[in-house]
């Protein structure tokens, strides 16, 4: 494929990928559940194997929710021995949850996120927060993943994944070096005012208008963001050990924004570029798990 | 037809042709709105009570009951609407006239509300206006009064707006109801009414005619209790059944009302003998507290909760438009004419637990009254409802959490507003506070 022409790059445009974990033995595969994480931008798929994480894949939602997960459960299987019939339990979850058509249940991204940061980060963890491609949700949980309190934004993108995606399109900044470059200000500039994206944007038009660097109207934003996201965290109790989880937990300027306001260090990603758990599957990562468990009490052992 | 030339001093002058499309249109999507949700309702439990045929038809707003209104007023009964719980109905019923309330839930009109004041308004407010705005209402535009209680500052301004077209008696009632000046007023304004009644009807309101409509009143509540008493134990009717039951006693002849709930209940007696559950009976049990809820249109909540996955049942709630409607009788001494004017105003001030009051306890009989309820009802959890621009009861939230907290009973604070846009932020919000209550995965 010819590069586009540089004004119809889509900068907005994240990776899409699966990963197989072929570096243990998975011999003896007697449960093997799958979590789908329908979500508003992004669709991700878990496979997991007795609990332990198999494979995954990350991709954009398309218009409909079942393309999408099937979509996403067809990259998952890709490259492994596996086929659709041998999952023995499927989770849908996410906001397109109920359209998930191999899933034999579906639970909140809520629980889920609750369950698979425990995974991914092991039981110290308490707080959550994770930032989806249309709501936030600040969750406070107990030492198994179990959902102990959460709150969630209103029905507005302001701060949010797709919100990113706009100011990425704006200034021409790839999405996924836009923590990077927001951080290359000497110091942040006040917040934008306006968190709306719809506004923001404009706002930032006007930013730019005036002379700002895109450099500078980006770390105003994201700062705003940041601001926005530290309030529902400690809205729902800040306690330690912290994390974030969504694709914004790649975005290295909202993160290291946030742990500034809150004072406060999120526990370290793994490095999912080099085989690590990627933030962004904890959701699907949580549907699997629970999947094991219900697949488990519907056995009845 | 009132005189055009009468200057308006909120209302626009809207053309009749689009005055009449826009209800024609808002009043067939809210005919759908009312199959829809008893629908819904019956989906839920495909083994409903049948005792609920005559509350589905009872609440149809351009069925049955509007029309035996019209034909009573034809007759020359005086109709007199309300906003509040906070009327005094019993002194309605004894001067003769109908008593309705006629707080609007209906969603498409809160947009037209929006024509005169700004959405930063309570859409509670803003809906009502724009039903009248387009004649929508059938029990407003059939009163010939409006008792409207100045309970916020939402309410203290639609009277204002209402009083365009209608016409309208405020009650102002006392910010605090424990000192004795606070009775004083209160009793007044209840006086004033009384003969507000007496005017508008010509009915004379007797001491015989009181005692009557007390006695009626006393029978309905003694039935309402019943239907909440039933709604205890395992569940014999969902909460959203309960809660049209409840509301229906807002608009209906409040003695065949008071008939009907009765045999409700002797079947739902039944039931509970049969252990014939509404739903099983480890179903997580929520309680609703907050912003009044209205049908039809704002069935929002709680068919979100009814029809979750996993599934809550709402056991029971602490608001104006369900459980406290006519929770407590009026209280009576001796039959004389003071005796019962003082029991009618102290069962309406102190009796309520509305958050415009404000006490050193900090409004304690709303949080000892939600208490009781969750205690009582065996609730495992609190929604705490708000409209945007319920100021009154948003404010409240931290002091009932606090309270709740102590209980270790888990509180969710959910704010909407009259839209269907939401719903599907709204049913993660439902369905993650359930699957936080059932706790049912265990790993």
């Amino acid at each position: 494929m010819t590069e586009l022409p540089k004004e119809q790059k889509e900068f907005w445009r994240w990776q899409e990928y699966h990963r197989v974990r072929n570096d243990r033995n998975w011999k003896n595969k007697d449960v093997i559940t799958a979590g789908v994480d329908v979500g508003s931008v992004g669709s991700k798929a878990a496979i997991m194997i007795d609990g332990e994480m198999y494979a995954w894949a990350v991709t954009r939602t398309g218009s409909n929710s079942p393309d999408s997960a099937k979509k996403v459960m067809g990259m998952v299987l890709e490259d492994t021995d596996l086929k659709q019939s041998d999952i023995q339990y499927t989770v849908g979850t996410g906001y397109g949850r109920v359209n998930v058509p191999m899933a034999n249940k579906a639970i909140t991204e809520i629980a889920c996120h609750a369950k698979g940061a425990n995974y991914i980060w092991g039981p110290s963890v308490r707080t959550i927060l994770d930032v989806g491609g249309q709501d936030i949700k600040a969750i406070h949980c107990d030492e198994t993943g179990r959902v102990t309190a959460f709150l969630m934004n209103d029905k507005c993108a302001a701060g949010t994944g797709r919100g990113m995606e706009v100011f990425a399109d704006l200034l021409q900044i790839p999405i996924e070096d836009i923590g990077k470059v927001s951080l290359s200000v000497d110091e942040d500039p006040p917040p934008v005012s306006c968190t709306c994206v719809a506004f923001a944007k404009t706002e930032a038009i006007g930013l730019l208008r005036k002379g700002w660097t895109k450099e500078k109207v980006l770390a105003a934003y994201t700062r705003a963001m940041a601001i926005r996201m530290a309030n529902l965290v400690n809205r729902v109790g800040l306690e330690k050990d912290f994390v974030i989880t969504g694709g914004q937990s790649k975005n290295i300027g909202i993160v290291s924004r946030i742990e500034t306001i809150l004072g406060v260090k999120t526990l370290p990603s793994p490095n999912w570029r080099e085989g690590g758990l990627d933030p962004m599957i904890a959701g699907a990562a949580g549907a699997a798990l629970l999947g094991k468990a219900l697949y488990l009490k519907s056995k009845g052992s | 037809m009132k005189n055009v030339s009468a200057e308006k001093k909120y209302m626009p002058e809207m053309p009749q042709k689009e005055i009449e499309e826009l209800n024609s249109s808002v009043k067939a999507t809210s005919a759908k709105i009312i199959a829809d949700n008893i629908a819904r309702m019956k989906k839920t439990d495909p083994n409903r009570p049948e005792g609920m045929k005559y509350f589905d038809e009872i609440s149809n707003f351009f069925g049955q009951r509007p029309k035996e209104i019209q034909d009573a007023k034809i007759k020359g009964k005086k109709v007199i609407g309300y906003f509040c719980v906070f009327a005094p109905v019993e002194l309605i019923l004894a001067a003769d006239a109908i008593p309705v309330r006629v707080n609007s839930g209906w969603y498409d009109t809160s947009k037209l509300g929006d024509r005169i004041v700004p959405v930063e308004v309570c859409p509670v407010i803003r809906s009502t206006i724009g039903a009248k705005m387009i004649g929508l209402s059938p029990y407003l535009e059939l009163s010939d009064a409006v008792i409207s209680t100045l309970t916020c500052d939402g309410m203290t301004k639609l009277s204002e707006i209402l009083s365009d077209s209608k016409t309208i008696w405020t009650m102002t009632p006392p910010r605090v109801k424990d000192s004795p000046q606070s009775l004083q007023l209160w009793k007044e304004e209840i006086k004033t009414v009384k003969t507000q009644l007496e005017k508008i009807t010509g009915n004379k309101i007797t001491a015989k005619k009181l005692k009557e409509a007390i006695e009626t009143m006393q029978k309905a509540s003694k039935a309402f209790r019943r239907l909440q008493e039933l709604r205890k134990g395992n569940t014999v009717l969902m909460g959203r059944d309960a809660m049209l039951v409840n509301q229906a006693a807002l608009w209906d002849d409040i003695k065949r009302w008071t008939e009907k709930t009765e045999a409700l209940c002797d079947e739902l007696e039944m039931r509970i003998k049969d252990k014939a559950w509404a739903c099983p009976p480890d179903t997580p049990r929520v309680i609703v507290t907050g912003t009044p809820m209205f049908w039809p249109d704002n069935w929002k909540l709680p068919t979100l909760i009814e029809e979750a996955t996993p599934q809550g049942v709402l056991v029971g709630d602490e608001m104006c438009s369900s459980d406290r409607i006519l929770y407590d009788p009026v209280g009576i001494d001796e039959w004389t004419m003071d005796d019962m004017i003082n029991g009618i105003a102290e069962r309406y001030l102190m009796a309520s637990t509305c958050p415009c009051f404000t006490s050193k306890d900090g409004n304690e009989d709303r949080v000892n009254w939600l208490i009781n309820k969750v205690k009582e009802n065996k609730a495992q959890g609190v929604i705490y409802y708000v409209v945007r621009g319920c100021i009154l009861y948003a404010m409240e939230y931290t002091r009932v959490k606090k309270a709740l907290d102590k209980l270790g009973i888990p509180v969710y604070y959910l704010d909407t507003d009259y839209t269907r846009e939401d719903v599907g932020q709204m049913k993660t919000r439902v369905e993650a506070f359930l699957e936080m209550l059932t706790a049912r995965v265990d790993i």
